[in-house]
């Protein structure tokens, strides 16, 4: 394992998102102030783009689109941003420029979620498809901005939003619960009380695994096909940071000092004694590879630690910043580790080997 | 000085109408050059000049199966953690609630979700009242009674559209409801912001601020006059038709004879005679508090022509038809303090039947009446509580009847500590801890409980029962 520190950039402000293209050749950071940096993968800045008035929220690319038969349409990389102006912008990832708006209220924007693209359509809606969350209100988006449907108001605001990873459905959570919404007839499939208000959702990556990252100090999780659920409570704080490994076996949690790595094979987490990897301060950011075995996890303290949850010992190493991290983004070849800070710094690591 | 580096917080609440966005408009600009982040309602008047304005859609969560003591507002810690992302710190945050707001959920916010209560301060909730309207807001609902009743500072509004008599009336019920608050009168909310920031409302330190005189509503006697007397026997006469009566009404203390109706038996008086140093505020106060604790105590019955005598002695007068008199035997001069617990007629002649005046008096609020839904109940009394008593009665208390105590604040003497115990409370979440020491100030118990159909007897005998015996 080879690890050395390949760029660093600062932003006006707060690292708030940031997002590989799929061809792994842009990083976007969007700072909590508004504007939106695109660098290339060495650190070359491309373009700022003004992003949103009173501040960026989120900011995410579209998946490779797998043209459609007869297809011909050259390939375009594009950007969605969202933010606190209450509108969603698409932006041509290469040139920087604007391509469309979607203005959806006086609501915050905060999250974004494009439709993972496995081949088949949704009901007549061509892929790319951008799934947006405004206040209580959920809309589908096209990239040129228009609305390919809005569901049924959720109760409470949607405080975070999850594509089952084959694109079939989309998982809403609010504060009392989460809602499946079906991508092809736009029904709810599913409907789970919680009583409590959701941070983070995230699924296993086989589909397996719903689970919510809670306010009440708590993470839940939900097998939709075998109709189970387990509540794995005790955590110092609320849940915000949760991440699957991409074999569906491990599930990485912040809330408390220690990340917690639960073993969510077979029968799953209940009962079990997870793994914890210690910080010295609260875990901030908690993210493992797309298809290899380290997990990032990052604390108040400044600190960032790497980890290899199976071996002995896990730490693989540890980097410490001017600042706590923010959020994770790895490249989409799991070779770089892009790393957002809470003074708008930007560390991008490489791993090898 | 502050050692807490937390955002402070200032709540302003109050009926449309009412001028919260003006005063909002006047901290903003004393403000100027601060970074100060505004959170209004959905509603909110436009005009607010800030580079910061955050429009919220009052998103009430209830934690804990409904339970009101365990809702928060969910837009505010959504809105609060978003504020928390960026390089620099806020400088403070105003949230402008609706005028239909309950305060509660917004103040409880800061006390259950660890996250903001690590990186914010509720320094105080400012309740703005328009002077003219507020008794008609009154019966439209509840909110607005709840909007005074969690205040730590209340403007009285408006106040040049309403005639003074009324203004004192007012101020005088909005202290009823909650003697805590501190209230200005102000025309266009002007007002020095030092009187709406920094308050310290929820800061358990500055809960020692508490002052025994904003509590005087709540005391068991409702008249005192101070006397200077020579050693050597006076008589006391209660009620109209006394022996001893000259022509001289205006001489003696008629005040209330009319405009009272007395709860209890109109044929029982009790009263305390209590020697006092000087007519400085200092000694009248510990002659007060001391009556306090007399009138706390088990009474001793005085028959028609039996004496009445100074001393720490809770002394019942008997009456016929509201009247007696009684002798008095001062058996050193000085300067004496009668305290009565109803506000009736009362004159003290000397041996030659001449009237005594009295050289200062005082009326106490006695509350006896609970025609507001909304109201104080301020509890004063020296001596030393225990501790675990005192646990035991708070914690119970307060998961009984949580949803209907607002707030409660407390500056308490607990038995075994040298140190103040410092109460805050809000709904059912509270937090106590032990302040600066006593030196040498007089070891007295202050606690204000501030709710809705609070039932002021059960809340003083459960306090009472709390203090070492």
């Amino acid at each position: 394992m080879n690890l050395s520190k390949t760029w660093v950039a600062q932003l006006d402000d707060y690292v708030i998102d940031l997002a590989w293209s799929p061809d792994g050749r842009t990083l976007a950071l969007a700072s909590a102030a508004g504007p939106v940096t695109l660098f290339d993968a060495a650190g070359a800045r491309l373009h700022t783009l003004p992003g949103h008035a009173d501040g960026t929220n989120a900011v995410a690319f579209a998946p490779a689109v797998i043209p459609e038969s007869g297809d011909r349409q050259p390939e375009r990389s594009i950007l969605a941003s969202c933010g606190q102006d209450g509108s969603v912008r698409f932006w041509d990832g290469v040139s920087g420029t604007q391509t469309a708006e979607a203005a959806l209220g006086h609501a915050w924007l905060e999250h974004l979620a494009w439709r993972p693209v496995t081949g088949y359509p949704v009901s007549g809606i061509r892929n790319p498809v951008l799934a947006a969350a405004a206040g209580r209100k959920l809309v589908l988006l096209q990239p040129d901005g228009s609305i390919a449907h809005a569901f049924k108001d959720a109760p409470k605001t949607l405080s975070a939003l999850a594509w089952h990873p084959r694109g079939g459905a989309i998982a809403v959570a609010y504060f009392g619960g989460v809602c499946l919404w079906a991508a092809d007839d736009f029904r709810a499939q599913r409907e789970y009380a919680y009583g409590s208000a959701i941070s983070a959702l995230v699924w296993s990556p086989d589909g397996r695994w719903l689970v919510a990252g809670a306010q009440d100090n708590a993470v839940h999780l939900w097998l939709p096909e075998e109709d189970q659920e387990f509540h794995m409570s005790g955590y110092e704080t609320k849940v915000r940071e949760l991440s699957f490994s991409h074999d569906s076996r491990w599930l990485a949690t912040g809330g408390a000092r220690d990340a917690c790595v639960w073993d969510c094979s077979g029968a799953g987490p209940e009962g079990r004694e997870p793994l914890a990897l210690p910080h010295a301060d609260r875990v901030c950011a908690v993210a493992f590879q797309h298809a290899h075995g380290l997990l990032a996890t990052a604390a108040n303290d400044h600190e960032v630690e790497l980890w290899s949850p199976t071996r002995q010992p896990p730490l693989i190493a540890t980097v410490r910043l001017t600042a706590p991290a923010s959020k994770f983004a790895w490249s989409p070849d799991d070779t770089l580790l892009a790393i957002g800070s809470q003074k708008g710094g930007v560390l991008v690591l490489k791993v090898e080997g | 000085m502050s050692a807490d580096q937390r955002i402070p917080v200032t709540v302003l609440t109050g009926f449309i109408g009412a001028g919260k966005t003006t005063l909002l408009n006047r901290i903003l600009t004393g403000q100027h050059g601060r970074k100060i982040a505004v959170i209004e309602n959905e509603f909110g008047e436009v005009g607010v000049d800030n580079q910061l304005v955050i429009q919220s859609d009052e998103e009430i969560f209830s934690m804990n199966n409904g339970c009101l003591c365990c809702t928060v507002r969910g837009d505010l810690i959504r809105i609060l953690g978003r504020l928390l992302k960026r390089k620099d710190r806020l400088d403070g945050v105003l949230i402008e609630t609706t005028g239909l707001a309950n305060p509660g959920p917004v103040a409880q916010t800061f006390f259950s979700d660890p996250e903001i209560r690590d990186a914010y301060r509720l320094d105080g909730i400012v309740t703005v009242v328009d002077a003219r309207h507020v008794a008609q807001h009154f019966d439209d609902g509840r909110e607005t009674k709840e909007q005074i009743a969690f205040a730590d500072v209340i403007l009285l509004n408006k106040t040049d559209l309403v005639g003074a008599p009324d203004l004192d009336r007012l101020e005088a019920r909005l202290h009823r409801m909650n003697t805590a608050a501190r209230i200005h009168r102000t025309r266009n909310c002007d007002i020095p912001l030092d009187h709406v920031l920094e308050v310290g409302g929820f800061n358990l330190s500055r809960a020692t601020d508490l002052d025994p005189r904003f509590l005087e509503s709540e005391y068991s006697f409702e008249w005192a006059g101070v006397y200077e007397l020579a050693a050597g026997t006076y008589q006391l006469c209660i009620g109209h038709h006394s022996a001893g009566q000259q022509n001289d009404h205006e001489h003696g203390h008629e005040h209330g004879a009319d405009d009272h109706h007395h709860h209890g038996d109109e044929n029982e008086l009790d009263v305390a005679l209590l020697p006092v140093k000087s007519l400085d505020a200092i000694d009248l106060a510990a002659a007060r508090d001391l009556a306090v604790q007399v009138f706390s105590d088990q009474e001793k019955p005085v028959k028609p022509g039996d004496a009445v005598t100074p001393g720490t002695t809770l002394q019942r007068l008997q009456l016929a038809d509201g009247h007696g008199d009684f002798p008095v035997t001062i058996p050193a001069t000085g300067r004496y303090m009668l305290f009565t617990a109803h506000d009736v007629p009362t004159h003290l002649h000397a041996a030659d039947q001449s009237l005594v005046r009295y050289v200062h008096d005082q009326t106490y609020r006695h509350e006896h009446s609970h025609d507001e839904e909304v109201s104080s109940v301020g509890i004063t009394l020296p001596g030393e509580l225990d501790a675990k008593r005192l646990n035991d009665w708070i914690g119970g208390l307060l998961a009984k009847k949580g949803q209907d105590i607002f707030r409660c604040k407390g500056v308490l003497s607990v038995r075994g500590s040298d140190k103040r115990l410092v109460f805050q409370g809000v709904h059912m979440t509270f937090d106590a801890k032990f302040d600066q020491p006593w030196g040498g100030a007089p070891r007295t118990n202050v606690f204000v409980f501030i709710g809705r159909n609070l039932n002021r007897e059960e809340l003083v005998s459960g306090f009472k029962a709390c203090m070492v015996s």
